[in-house]
């Protein structure tokens, strides 16, 4: 079966943003710093927190690390693929080169999604990993397959709602050309993805879940690895990412007739 | 049939306008005064399979804008453009994979690899079937000689060197349809006249139809024999190089090299030409004597003065 065109595409670019990244290689060191201190300042946060209570909001400490782990392993594979290529979107449309994107004969929102790499940051996928890996050891439970399996489902799912997310953001500098602020905005709302979207009041934790799907993405993957999931929350969480990737999809359509109907 | 054909084709841009100074800017925060700018305002113009054509006009005259209409990546306000039987701007695969946009001060390969590992990116892009793409790969960089600087990262070269292998990436899929915006920007003489050659080879083993801005006259003489010239978007002239001198450059010049060493300058009407060279040869003893046409230079110059005028 021959491979979709897509996929090439695709592969092409990793492996040339590979090749790049290679050059690079005390990113590699500083990476490894950042996130040894991520992984600190979180696990201290979370001490801090248990020393007080043995329970939040449902939640045991391993609970939370599972969490916590979920998290850093998420941003990780944003931080290494989706926000770098958002970023350069945002910068070519307002410098004129998202031109040459444009007039490649492929697809352009799989273009401008798969042109950068940022290798070394992958180093978090690893640590959050590991994290992930000690809250579980630590749960009376335990894990099965099929639950890993609708873990790693999810964590996939995750990360689909992030880069739509961070798709419609990077999309929305065709009509406001200056968006500076986005990786700040990513980043703060992010950080908040850290505990469970249940101890959020009301209206933050709905615009957690629809408006900017951090708890989605983090809470329901954490959900699996903690015996939480039901089937209905697989069902809202799969339903939802279709539909956002579909509204993303239009969106960054409109952006675009945009940019070629008003640009000089 | 042409290849490009564009028929009253119009783009007219809203641009947010406002006053210099502080309390005008925080006005236009709540109330922004709006402009319409008619960068192209009715061109129409169609192009023969083959054909090289100059596009000319000072800076703002509309030419990139027009490119950038014609390579799909804006949509004209009015009016009609078909490239190869395309409509440009509905972006079709069929269409993008038979054209290429080479723009003189942007880049478009990868600055930290080789260009090489840059053309496996078009390959993959553009579909190109391995063998096929690995000769048209080694054909181009042996036309412009560019064996060593391929393998050698982007960011390591000269402008120049960037130039060609930029032109040579962008030429990969053999395009039959080449939009170049400015493609001798800033490159030494020698260097201009590479790409120049380059392009007219390519022109003549391909049969590639060209679309050329450029403001350097030499490349125009060297490979336009047909030039449309816009000016405020609007099309000025649109016909043979030697014709746009003789309707704009009614004057020649006569050089005289006397023989006490003096030279004279004259300009003259065409049509007295030969008497003036007579009464000169007449009157003084003539060591040497050239007739000129204006350079090409003076004739555009000459035209952009003549619209000023009328639009005045």
């Amino acid at each position: 079966m021959p491979v979709p065109r897509p996929l090439v595409v695709a592969w092409t670019y990793l492996r040339l943003g590979v090749m790049n990244e290679m050059q690079y290689r005390a990113n590699f060191f500083v990476a490894i710093f950042q996130s040894l201190l991520q992984v600190g300042v979180g696990l201290a946060v979370l001490a801090l927190v248990y020393s007080h209570t043995s329970e939040l909001n449902g939640w045991t400490q391993s609970d939370l690390l599972v969490i916590l782990g979920v998290q850093i392993l998420l941003g990780g594979v944003v931080h290494a693929t989706v926000q770098p290529n958002m970023e350069r979107l945002a910068d070519e449309v307002r410098d004129g080169k998202l031109d040459f994107a444009l007039t490649r004969p492929e697809d352009a929102q799989l273009i401008v999604s798969v042109r950068q790499l940022q290798l070394w940051q992958l180093v978090e996928v690893v640590s959050g990993a590991t994290v992930i890996g000690v809250g579980v050891s630590r749960l009376p439970t335990g894990m099965d397959a099929p639950h890993t399996l609708a873990f790693l489902a999810l964590l996939g799912v995750g990360a689909l709602l992030l880069y739509c997310f961070w798709l419609i953001l990077a999309t929305g500098s065709f009509w406001v050309v200056n968006m500076w602020f986005l990786s700040e905005l990513f980043e703060g709302v992010y950080q908040t993805g850290r505990w469970p979207i249940g101890i959020y009041p009301g209206w933050l934790r709905y615009s957690m879940t629809y408006l900017v799907p951090v708890g989605f993405a983090v809470t329901v993957p954490a959900q699996a690895m903690t015996n939480r999931l039901s089937l209905g929350t697989v069902g809202v969480a799969l339903a939802f990412a279709v539909v956002l990737a579909a509204v993303t999809r239009r969106f960054w359509k409109l952006g675009l007739r945009r940019y070629s109907g008003a640009s000089a | 049939m042409g290849v490009v054909e564009v028929q009253g084709l119009e783009k007219v841009f809203r641009v947010p306008e406002r006053e210099a100074g502080i309390g005008a800017a925080t006005r236009s925060l709540f109330r922004r005064q709006w402009r319409e700018v008619r960068a192209v305002d009715g061109i129409s113009f169609e192009i023969e399979p083959g054909e090289v054509v100059g596009f000319l006009g000072p800076n703002g005259a509309g030419k990139t804008t027009t490119l950038k209409m014609l390579s799909g990546l804006l949509h004209p306000s009015g009016g009609e453009v078909r490239v190869l039987g395309h409509v440009p701007n509905r972006r079709e695969r069929d269409y993008l994979r038979r054209m290429t946009l080479v723009m003189g001060n942007r880049n478009q390969l990868q600055w930290d690899l080789p260009a090489l590992d840059s053309f496996e990116l078009n390959r993959a892009i553009y579909r190109l079937p391995v063998d096929e793409f690995r000769q048209t790969r080694d054909e181009l960089v042996e036309l412009l000689d560019i064996g060593d600087l391929v393998r050698k990262p982007v960011r390591q070269l000269s402008l120049g060197e960037r130039m060609k292998v930029e032109v040579v990436g962008s030429l990969l899929h053999l395009p039959q349809v080449l939009f170049l915006d400015e493609p001798t920007i800033g490159l030494d003489v020698t260097m201009q006249k590479r790409i120049r050659g380059f392009v007219a080879d390519y022109n003549a083993r391909y049969g590639a139809t060209v679309l050329l801005t450029s403001h350097y006259m030499a490349d125009v003489e060297a490979l336009c024999r047909r030039v449309i010239v816009i000016h405020h978007g609007r099309l000025l002239f649109d016909g043979q190089l030697e014709a746009l001198t003789h309707r704009f450059a009614p004057l020649k010049t006569i050089e005289a090299v006397l023989a006490d060493g003096e030279t004279v300058s004259l300009q003259v009407p065409k049509d007295e030409v030969s008497g003036a060279t007579a009464q000169l040869l007449a009157e003084r003893e003539v060591v040497d004597l050239t007739v000129e046409d204006p350079p090409i230079e003076d004739v555009i110059e000459q035209v952009f003065a003549t619209e000023a005028e009328v639009v005045a």
